[in-house]
C-alpha cells in the first residue's frame, strides 16, 4: 500500500547523531561541506573519506542503506570522473592515444572528485537526512533562519507550510490510493491507450483529489482558527531547543577537523 | 415467459492476503479464510474495525489479488485469466466507504453514466440504466442536471451509489453505505438498496457496523472475528446468541439487550428479538391480549 | 458577578447567500442560553441548522442580526477587536467531524501543544498542560506517535486534548462521532462525559445519535433553523411522534415503551428513558398479572 512509504529517509535510532540538536546539525553540515571542499591533497582526502565512514559508524545506520544512496549517484560520479580524466591536462603524461591524452593530474582529480561526492553524500545523509526526522529538520531550519524575519522573510509561515505538508502527505497518498481503486471499480482503465488517452483517464482521479484537498484545507483552516492560530507573532513553542554538551563536543571536533584539513593545505 | 434470473454466489476459498510484501511493513490482513455469500439475497457483513472487512470487499471484485487461495463466482476462479479481471469488476460492483469523494463529472447524470460508459454500452442502454439507478437512490430528475459538487453530503452519497448500481452488477458490495448519515438518510439509502435488490434479484453484500440497520435490511448476517467467520445466519439466529457479539466488538441492538434484561427479570420472553416491532408483539404475547392495562 | 450562562443568544438570525444574490435563512430568530457546566445535546437532521449554530457560537460565522453573549461579553457588538474574538475562541473550543482535518502536527504531543503555543503560553506551562490533556483523554502512551498511526477514535481524542490544553470553559462537538466506528464512538463519548463531570467543562454536543443525546442534561431539538423542543432528555424522548415528524428516531426501548403505552394500553409512565427503568416497570406489571391469574385460578 502506498501509505507505507516512509517520508524522506529518516531512519529512527538512538545514536549520538540522532540526539544532536537539529540546529547544531545544520551548522555541522555546513562546516563539513566547507572542509570537504577545502581539502586539496591526498592526506586530506584520506582523512575526509575516513571521517565520512567514522560518522557512518557512529550513526549506526546500516551501511547497506547508505550504499544504496550512493548507487543512485553512481552515474554522475562516473561521468564526472571520465570528464576529469580526459579533459585535465598536466605534466605527467601517462597515455597518449593521439587525440586524447591522459595525465596523472586527471586521474588525481577524478579520484578527488569521487572522494568528495562520496563524503558529501555519506556526510549529509548520516548527519542530516537519515538521523533527523523531517519535523525536527523543519523545526531546526525555522530556528536557524529566525533572524531573517528582520528582513521580512516569512520564516514561520514557510515552516508551518512544511509542517502541514508533512502531516498531510500520507493522508493524501492514502486518499489517492482510494480514489484510484474506486474509479477502477467503476471500470476506469489507467494502463492502456496512448499518452493522450492515459492522461484523460486520470481526470476521474485528479478532480476528486483536488476537490478533497481543497475541502480538507478549508476545514483545517477553520480548525486552526478555532485553535487561536494567527501567524507566528506572539507564538511560543513547547519544545525549547537547548544545546547539550554533546552538541558542543561535536562542534569542537568538527571545527578541529576543519582546522587540520586547512592546515594540511599549507604544509603540502 | 422470462426465466427467473440466476443469482450469482461469490466465495473466498482458503484466501490469505498479505500487503506490502517484501517490505518491513508486510502484514497478513487475512489468513486462510473461507466464506461464501449466497446468491439472490442481501448479506450483512459485520465485524469490528480491522477484522478484514474492507480487504474482503476489494478481493471480491478483483481490486486485490489473493496472496494464496481463490475467489470464485459460482465456483469459477476470477483470477483464472488475469487479463480479464476488468470484466470481473463489471460483474462485481463495489461502492467504497464515503464514496462521495469519487465524484468528478460536470453533471450528476454524466457521473452516474461513467461506469456504464466504461462498459461500452450503447447510449440508450446507459440512459435507461441511469434513470433506473436514480429511481432507487432517490435522485430527482432536476438533480441529474446539477453539478455533483452543488449537492449536500447525503445527496452526493446517493449519486455515488447510483454510479455503481447503473453498472447493473450481478453482485454488489457496499462498504458502510450509510456511514455518517442522519437517521432519515440512513433509512432512505438502505431502503433504496433493498428495493433495488428485490427488483433485480441480484446478490448484495453490505458491510456495516450497525447491528440495528443490518437486522432490518439484510436477509442473512455474517459476523467476522479476527479474520474468520464467527457466525452466519438470519438475524434471529445471530441475536439468539447475542452474548457472542459483545466479544467480537460489535454492539447488540438496544432492543435485543432489553429483551435479555426482561428475561433476567423473570419475564418469559423469547431470545433472538432484534426489532421494535418483534419486541412489541413478543411482550403482548407474554402478557396476553386481554391482560393489558 | 459570576455569570450563570456561558452562552446567551437572543434573536439570532443567519442566512447563507445564494449564487443568484438571494439569501437562504438557516437560523431563524433563535434565543437560548447555555448554563455553565451543563451538558447539552443539540439534535436535528442534516440541514436543520445545528452545525451553523455551532459556528455562530464560535464566531466562525457572524450572525446577520441578534446578540450573542459569551462568558458575559457581547461578541456581536460593533467594536469587537481581533483580540476579543481570539479570547472567545479560547473559551469556546470546537471539535469537528473529520478527525483527519483538524490535526496540524506530525507528532501527537506537538499537535496538542498547537493551541497553547498560539496563545503565547510559556513553554514549561505548555508542557504541563499537554501532559494533563493527554491524561484527560487517556492517550499518554501515544504522546510521541504520529496521528496517521491512530484509529479514528484515538485521533478524535487527540483533537479533544488539543482543545483541553487551551483550558476552555466550553467545548462544542460538531458531530464529532459521526465518522467513527462503535468502539471509537464509545471512547469519545466516555471522554466527553468525563470532561463534563470531572473538569466542569460545559459541553455542547451536536449529534444525530439518540443514544448519545440521552446522556446529556438537556436536549435541544432543532428543525428548519428553529428550536423545536428544548427540555430534559426524559421529556424530549417521551414525545416520540413529534420527534419522528422531524426525521429523528427515538431510542428503540423508548419507542417500544411508547407503543405499549399508546397502542396496547399498558399503564407505563410516558417519560421512561433508560432500559433499566422499563425493565422494572414491566416486571412489576408482569408480577401483578401473575398474581391476578393465580387468584382467578383459586
Amino acid at each position: 500500500m502506498l501509505k507505507d512509504i516512509t517520508l524522506g529517509q529518516y531512519f529512527p535510532g538512538n545514536s549520538v547523531l540522532h540526539k544532536l540538536d537539529p540546529r547544531m546539525k545544520i551548522f555541522l553540515i555546513i562546516i563539513y561541506i566547507v572542509t570537504i571542499f577545502a581539502a586539496n591533497n591526498p592526506l586530506s582526502f584520506v582523512l575526509v573519506l575516513a571521517s565520512a565512514f567514522v560518522l557512518m559508524l557512529i550513526s549506526k545506520i546500516p551501511a547497506k542503506l547508505i550504499l544504496r544512496g550512493l548507487k543512485a549517484v553512481f552515474f554522475i560520479m562516473a561521468f564526472t570522473a571520465v570528464i576529469n580524466i580526459f579533459w585535465t591536462s598536466g605534466e605527467h603524461l601517462l597515455l597518449d592515444l593521439g587525440i586524447v591524452k591522459i595525465y596523472m593530474e586527471g586521474i588525481t582529480y577524478a579520484v578527488f572528485m569521487i572522494v568528495r561526492v562520496i563524503s558529501l553524500i555519506i556526510g549529509t545523509s548520516v548527519l542530516l537526512t537519515y538521523t533527523t526526522s523531517p519535523i525536527a529538520l523543519t523545526d531546526g531550519l525555522e530556528r536557524v533562519l529566525a533572524p531573517l524575519k528582520v528582513l521580512h522573510i516569512p520564516v514561520h509561515e514557510f515552516s508551518m507550510m512544511m509542517t502541514i505538508a508533512l502531516r498531510f502527505i500520507p493522508t493524501l497518498i492514502e486518499e489517492t490510493d482510494k480514489i484510484i481503486s474506486a474509479q477502477k471499480a467503476r471500470g476506469a482503465d489507467f494502463n492502456s491507450g496512448n499518452l493522450m488517452q492515459r492522461a484523460k483517464a486520470l481526470i476521474p482521479v485528479m478532480v476528486p483529489l483536488f476537490v478533497s484537498a481543497f475541502h480538507r484545507a478549508d476545514e483545517l483552516a477553520i480548525a486552526m482558527e478555532c485553535r487561536c492560530y494567527r501567524g507566528g507573532e506572539g507564538r511560543t513553542r513547547m519544545t525549547q531547543l537547548h544545546y547539550q554538551s554533546q552538541d558542543i563536543v561535536m562542534l569542537i571536533v568538527m571545527l578541529s577537523f576543519m582546522a587540520v584539513v586547512i592546515a594540511l593545505n599549507f604544509i603540502f | 415467459m422470462e426465466e427467473a434470473k440466476h443469482a450469482a454466489s461469490i466465495a473466498l476459498e482458503n484466501v490469505t492476503y498479505r500487503y506490502s510484501i517484501g517490505t518491513p511493513f508486510e502484514k497478513a490482513a487475512l489468513q486462510n479464510i473461507s466464506l461464501q455469500f449466497e446468491g439472490g439475497i442481501i448479506t450483512g457483513l459485520m465485524g469490528h474495525t480491522g477484522s478484514g472487512k474492507s480487504t474482503i470487499a476489494q478481493l471480491l471484485n478483483g481490486l486485490l489479488q489473493p496472496t494464496e487461495g481463490k475467489v470464485t463466482i459460482d465456483g469459477k476462479d476470477i483470477w483464472e485469466d488475469p487479463k480479464k479481471i476488468s470484466q470481473i469488476r463489471f460483474r462485481v460492483g463495489l461502492v467504497f466507504q464515503y464514496p462521495e469523494y469519487q465524484l468528478f463529472e460536470e453533471t450528476v447524470l454524466r457521473d452516474i453514466a461513467y461506469g456504464p460508459g466504461n462498459m461500452g454500452l450503447p447510449q440508450e442502454e446507459i440512459q435507461r440504466r441511469v434513470a433506473d439507478a436514480a429511481k432507487f437512490t432517490g435522485i430527482t430528475p432536476d438533480m441529474l442536471e446539477k453539478s455533483p459538487f452543488e449537492l449536500s453530503g447525503g445527496q452526493k452519497r446517493r449519486v455515488a451509489i447510483a454510479g455503481v448500481m447503473a453498472m447493473d452488477p450481478e453482485i454488489l458490495v457496499l462498504d458502510e453505505p450509510a456511514a455518517g448519515l442522519d437517521p432519515r438518510g440512513r433509512k432512505e439509502i438502505l431502503g433504496g438498496i433493498r428495493a433495488y435488490q428485490r427488483e433485480k434479484k441480484n446478490t448484495i453484500i453490505i458491510i456495516s457496523h450497525s447491528m440495528e440497520d443490518m437486522a432490518i435490511y439484510a436477509d442473512k448476517l455474517m459476523v467476522l472475528d479476527h479474520g474468520h467467520v464467527s457466525r452466519y445466519g438470519t438475524a434471529h439466529d445471530i441475536f439468539c446468541h447475542a452474548e457472542d457479539l459483545k466479544r467480537v466488538g460489535l454492539s447488540r441492538p438496544q432492543i435485543t439487550k432489553f429483551i435479555m434484561e426482561l428475561q433476567k427479570a423473570g419475564i418469559p420472553v423469547e431470545s433472538g428479538i432484534y426489532t421494535v416491532d418483534d419486541a412489541y408483539h413478543e411482550v403482548l404475547r407474554v402478557f396476553g391480549e386481554k391482560e393489558r392495562g | 458577578m459570576e455569570h450563570q450562562y456561558i452562552i446567551e443568544a437572543n434573536n439570532l438570525c443567519f442566512s447563507y447567500k445564494t449564487e443568484d444574490g438571494g439569501a437562504f435563512p438557516v437560523i431563524k430568530n433563535l434565543s437560548f442560553a447555555i448554563e455553565k457546566g451543563s451538558f447539552v445535546a443539540i439534535l436535528g437532521h442534516n440541514g436543520s441548522g445545528k452545525s451553523t449554530l455551532a459556528k455562530l457560537c464560535n464566531m466562525i460565522l457572524t450572525p446577520d442580526s441578534g446578540t450573542l453573549v459569551v462568558g458575559g461579553v457581547d461578541v456581536t457588538r460593533n467594536d469587537l477587536s481581533e483580540d476579543d474574538i481570539y479570547q472567545l475562541r479560547r473559551q469556546i473550543g470546537m471539535v469537528f467531524q473529520n478527525p483527519d482535518n483538524q490535526l496540524v502536527a506530525t507528532i501527537v504531543e506537538e499537535d496538542i501543544a498547537f493551541g497553547p503555543e498560539n496563545l503565547g503560553i510559556p513553554p514549561k506551562e505548555i508542557r504541563a498542560r499537554v501532559d494533563d490533556a493527554l491524561r484527560a483523554v487517556n492517550m499518554t502512551e501515544f504522546a510521541r506517535h504520529s496521528p496517521t498511526q491512530l484509529s479514528g477514535g484515538q485521533k478524535q481524542r487527540i483533537a479533544i486534548a488539543g482543545i483541553i490544553a487551551m483550558l476552555p470553559d466550553c467545548i462544542i462537538f460538531d458531530e464529532s462521532t459521526a465518522m467513527l466506528d462503535p468502539i471509537g464512538r464509545a471512547e469519545v463519548m466516555e471522554t466527553i462525559e468525563r470532561l463534563n463531570r470531572e473538569k466542569g467543562i460545559t459541553v455542547l454536543l451536536i449529534t444525530h445519535y439518540m443514544d448519545e443525546a440521552i446522556r446529556a442534561d438537556r436536549v435541544i431539538v432543532m428543525n428548519q433553523g428553529e428550536i423545536f423542543l428544548d427540555d430534559t432528555p426524559r421529556r424530549v424522548f417521551s414525545k416520540v411522534d413529534q420527534l419522528k415528524s422531524v426525521g429523528l428516531d427515538v431510542p428503540q426501548v423508548t419507542d417500544l415503551v411508547n407503543r405499549l403505552r399508546t397502542d396496547a394500553g399498558f399503564s407505563i409512565p410516558a417519560d421512561i428513558l433508560h432500559s433499566a427503568e422499563a425493565v422494572e416497570v414491566l416486571k412489576t406489571l408482569y408480577q401483578q398479572k401473575k398474581l391476578r391469574i393465580d387468584r382467578e385460578e383459586k
